[in-house]
């Protein structure tokens, strides 16, 4: 991965601007070579750089002003939250200031009145919903790594989850942000009314990865509880059958809270790690929640029920809240499982027009030849958004290098199929240089000039989601050794 | 006036404007020519022949039609699989005088909702690509034909509302949505502002997943008393059983069904369309809808969204103070109708300040950078 040369001039001047990162944030600023080493990767831990220096601002006023300085000195910035990102969008550079937005983390206001709730951006995701659901409300959208990830980061990324198919991304929970601009000017775009009066700029810096500006406060929508909420698994003997009972229920007009396809080796795995109790023996498991109101979560079912029936599938419900949780961490944990089969693998992230399933699951199984490795998937198939994990071990001499060249050739045939790189990860670092493949030059340069008009100087995260004119053989993936995933402890996809 | 049917027609017309500096305005079914700051006499573009719907994939959720299309038109289509579009498009042209025929592409470029906005969002909830042609006469695409992407900035959240400022549109894909089997209307009687909305808020953030929650003055609606919550639910008919029982547990009273759907009416500003003055939406934090009409005070008005959204019909002389009382409110007051001389005085919506503004400016010029299309419109 060949990132933006380091700026040497910069890394000469380190102690000059740490000093006055110091007068800023006197008690924020990280400089000692231990401390930076905890910041010197995100969770995409293939790519590693230890930041020139990395501050920790309290305040709005300290954000602006951080800026302010690296804005007249030319220095990069890269924001970070925290440091969940799987694609390296808070990958740090020697010759930028790593901001870290984790220690503004107040909930500033609860509206019940007008369901919204106001947070700093180093907030957890899930602190959001505990904050509300002593009263029966939480924030919708749910990234698996919601224990750690903060609402800053979820903007930066416009992150999903397993429910975004019936609640939509980050971006449709959002009211406002008020972001701190690359030149230092404080703008909020939105509110509790959710108007903006011009141009849709919150939707624009909503998954902007860190590229326009730093969000310092965002408005949230908070949704009430559905009183009722079943769940369904589902077993085929062939993925195709589960492929078009997939695309058979959508059609019907049923729309899941969530719909999660594995396959077989992956449900296999899953059963030995954590014995969720999946149906032993099937090519494809789906598990299907419906939730609303009594009677509308008794319609899905029945219909679902039906669906899988007449797509030749076999269903089996969760009879209480224990086997509905046993259910769920077994998928939530497919990622963990998947480390039993081999000692190292990489995670995909594309999405594909439902209907492609069938044709890509082959098209994989032939590239899985190919590169003589092995592979399963994990996916969200209400929305078409696959997560390939592709299994190999690093000791074997070019199998790391076949791995990632699998990678990549799986997603340009997402994007082939009329699909994308990225359903929820990202681009980040990981699949700039394959952007090529899914935008024109055109299209890159009409990106390029957006991102000009928030950031005349390039200073904000360079060298990500958009490729350098010299590219390199990239890849998109997430590496893992040793089944270790970085940061073990959250669960995945 | 020149027509252009396709995409490199529409590419020539405005390479040959680039080579002219030569502003022009966009129009296709023309219904909405008469909301944002008046442009003058400009050259226009007519993009009426870009209609008809692309591909329908009812099981992706996906409808991808050219911007022109009718809304009358792919509503049917759609309804032939039981969806819909996600955004409640909403058709101004009787609130707007105009006979013309409201098209997908300018509903979402107007950022044109209805009361079903509460249900699915908006248009930049439901857009999730476009082909178009900016101010360089270069073809481009932004978002992608799926129902989730990250994959670059997110340019079909931008062209929604943005009044054809950005872009010249040439297709779109909107994911769709699908359409309940039944509804039902209700109305609460008699009820003061407070009263009803505070009704209304309770049922919007409930888990009724309501369609429509508008209050409506005594002088908008007759024999309601005080004045009338209307509620839309939806629903298979047993859900929406369920759903009725729970509302008038909810409510702890009785809200009587109707018969008619009073919410197309008010989701165009049909209501509005034969008073005199000015028009304008003005949105803001739901919980401000009492307060903010007794402060608006004028005799016609109405909320939509459970009070995120009053409608209001005023003379002219009143603009700077409705400006003055949603900018109070950290709201934004929107001049639907206006003669071209308030239109001229206070634009679609309240400047914005310095930074803000010209970061939107400078959004404009990423696309646009001679501003050709719609100049000034927005701003």
């Amino acid at each position: 991965m060949l990132l933006p040369p380091t700026d040497s001039k910069i890394v000469a001047r380190r102690a000059e601007i740490v000093d006055a990162l110091r007068a800023i944030v006197p008690d924020g600023v990280v400089a000692d070579e231990s401390g930076l080493a905890t910041f010197d990767a995100d969770a995409l831990s293939a790519y590693h750089q230890t930041p020139l220096v990395c501050v920790l601002p309290s305040t709005r006023e300290q954000v602006s002003d951080i800026l302010k300085f690296a804005h007249s000195q030319g220095v990069p910035i890269v924001p970070r939250g925290a440091g969940t990102s799987l694609s390296g969008g808070a990958l740090p550079r020697e010759d930028g200031i790593l901001i870290g937005m984790g220690r503004m983390k107040r909930i500033l206001e609860i509206d019940y009145e007008n369901a919204c709730v106001v947070v700093e951006p180093g907030v957890t995701n899930l602190n959001i919903t505990k904050a509300v659901e002593a009263n029966g409300f939480y924030y919708a959208p749910d990234p698996s790594s919601q224990i750690a990830c903060t609402i800053g980061g979820n903007v930066a990324e416009n992150s999903g989850g397993l429910h975004c198919l019936k609640y939509g991304l980050t971006t449709n929970n959002l009211l406002g942000v008020t972001i701190v601009l690359p030149g230092g000017e404080v703008v909020t775009l939105g509110g509790k009314s959710g108007a903006q009066g011009g141009l849709d700029l919150l939707g624009l810096v909503t998954g902007s990865e860190g590229l326009l500006g730093v969000v310092v406060e965002v408005v949230v929508k908070i949704l009430r509880k559905a009183p009722v909420t079943r769940t369904l698994m589902a077993s085929f003997d062939t993925v195709s059958a589960a492929g078009a009972c997939v695309a058979a229920v959508i059609a019907d007009g049923v729309v899941p809270a969530a719909m999660e396809f594995m396959d077989g080796r992956a449900a296999e795995a899953i059963e030995s790690y954590n014995q969720p109790g999946y149906p032993k023996g099937a090519e494809a498991i789906l598990i299907i929640d419906a939730d609303g109101v009594e009677a509308d979560v008794a319609h899905a079912i029945s219909r679902v029920t039906d669906i899988v029936a007449q797509c030749g599938g076999k269903t089996v419900e969760a009879t209480d809240e224990k086997q509905r949780t046993r259910i769920w961490s077994g998928r939530k944990a497919a990622f963990a499982a998947m480390g039993k089969l081999a000692p190292d693998m990489i995670c995909m992230d594309g999405t594909i027009p439902r209907h492609a399933l069938p044709y890509v699951l082959d098209e994989m199984a032939k590239l899985s030849d190919k590169y003589q490795l092995g592979f399963c998937n994990v996916f969200h198939a209400g929305d078409g958004n696959l997560h390939p994990l592709i299994i190999f071990d690093i000791m074997k001499p070019g199998e790391f290098e076949r791995a990632e060249k699998f990678g990549a050739d799986i997603l340009r045939l997402c994007v082939r199929v009329g699909g994308v790189l990225s359903g929820e990860h990202g681009v980040g670092v990981e699949k700039r240089d394959l952007m090529t493949d899914m935008f024109t030059t055109v299209e890159l340069e009409q990106q390029g000039r957006v991102k000009c008009a928030f950031d005349s100087k390039g200073l904000f995260n360079p060298g990500k989601v958009f490729p350098t004119l010299s590219a390199c053989v990239e890849q998109g993936h997430i590496h893992v050794h040793g089944a270790q995933l970085p940061q073990p402890h959250l669960p995945r996809y | 006036m020149e027509k252009a049917s396709n995409e490199s027609q529409v590419a020539d017309f405005v390479r040959a404007a680039r080579q002219a500096k030569s502003s022009f305005e966009i129009v296709s079914g023309g219904t909405r020519r008469a909301v944002g700051r008046p442009m003058g006499n400009l050259p226009l573009l007519d993009v009426s022949g870009l209609s008809g719907i692309v591909k329908y994939e009812p099981e992706e959720l996906i409808v991808t039609a050219r911007p022109a299309t009718p809304l009358a038109e792919i509503a049917g289509v759609l309804a032939e699989k039981n969806q819909r579009l996600g955004f409640d498009p909403a058709d101004w042209s009787q609130l707007l005088g105009s006979n013309g025929v409201a098209t997908l592409g300018g509903a979402a470029s107007a950022d044109a909702s209805g009361s079903g906005r509460l249900r699915h969002g908006g248009a930049r909830d439901s857009l999730l690509a476009f082909s178009a042609v900016n101010g360089l006469g270069e073809n481009f695409r932004g978002g992608a034909k799926v129902v989730k992407n990250v994959t670059g900035f997110d340019l079909p959240k931008l062209v929604c509302g943005a009044y054809g400022t950005l872009c010249v549109l040439t297709e779109m894909t909107f994911r769709v949505y699908p359409k309940p089997q039944f509804t039902a209307t209700l109305c609460l009687s008699d009820v003061t502002p407070e009263t009803g909305f505070a009704a209304l808020r309770k049922i919007a953030h409930s888990a009724l997943e309501p369609a429509g929650l508008a209050y409506l003055p005594a002088s908008m609606m007759p024999d309601v008393g005080q004045g009338a919550a209307l509620i839309k639910l939806e629903g298979a008919a047993k859900p929406l059983e369920e759903k009725l029982a729970m509302l008038h547990g909810l409510l702890g009273s009785v809200a009587g069904r109707i018969d008619s759907d009073p919410f197309g009416a008010i989701g165009s500003g049909r209501q509005f369309a034969d008073l005199p003055g000015d028009v304008w939406r003005v949105m803001i934090a739901p919980s401000d809808a009492p307060r903010i009409a007794k402060e608006l005070y004028v005799r016609h008005w109405l909320g939509d969204w459970a009070g995120g959204l009053i409608w209001l019909a005023a003379p002219p002389s009143d603009a700077a103070r409705i400006r003055g009382i949603a900018a109070s409110a950290k709201g934004q007051a929107m001049l639907l109708r206006g003669s071209a001389e308030s239109r001229a005085a206070y634009g679609l919506y309240a400047p914005q300040l310095k930074p803000l503004a010209d970061l939107g400016r400078a959004v404009k010029a990423a696309f646009d950078p001679l501003s050709l299309f719609n100049p000034g419109r927005l701003a």
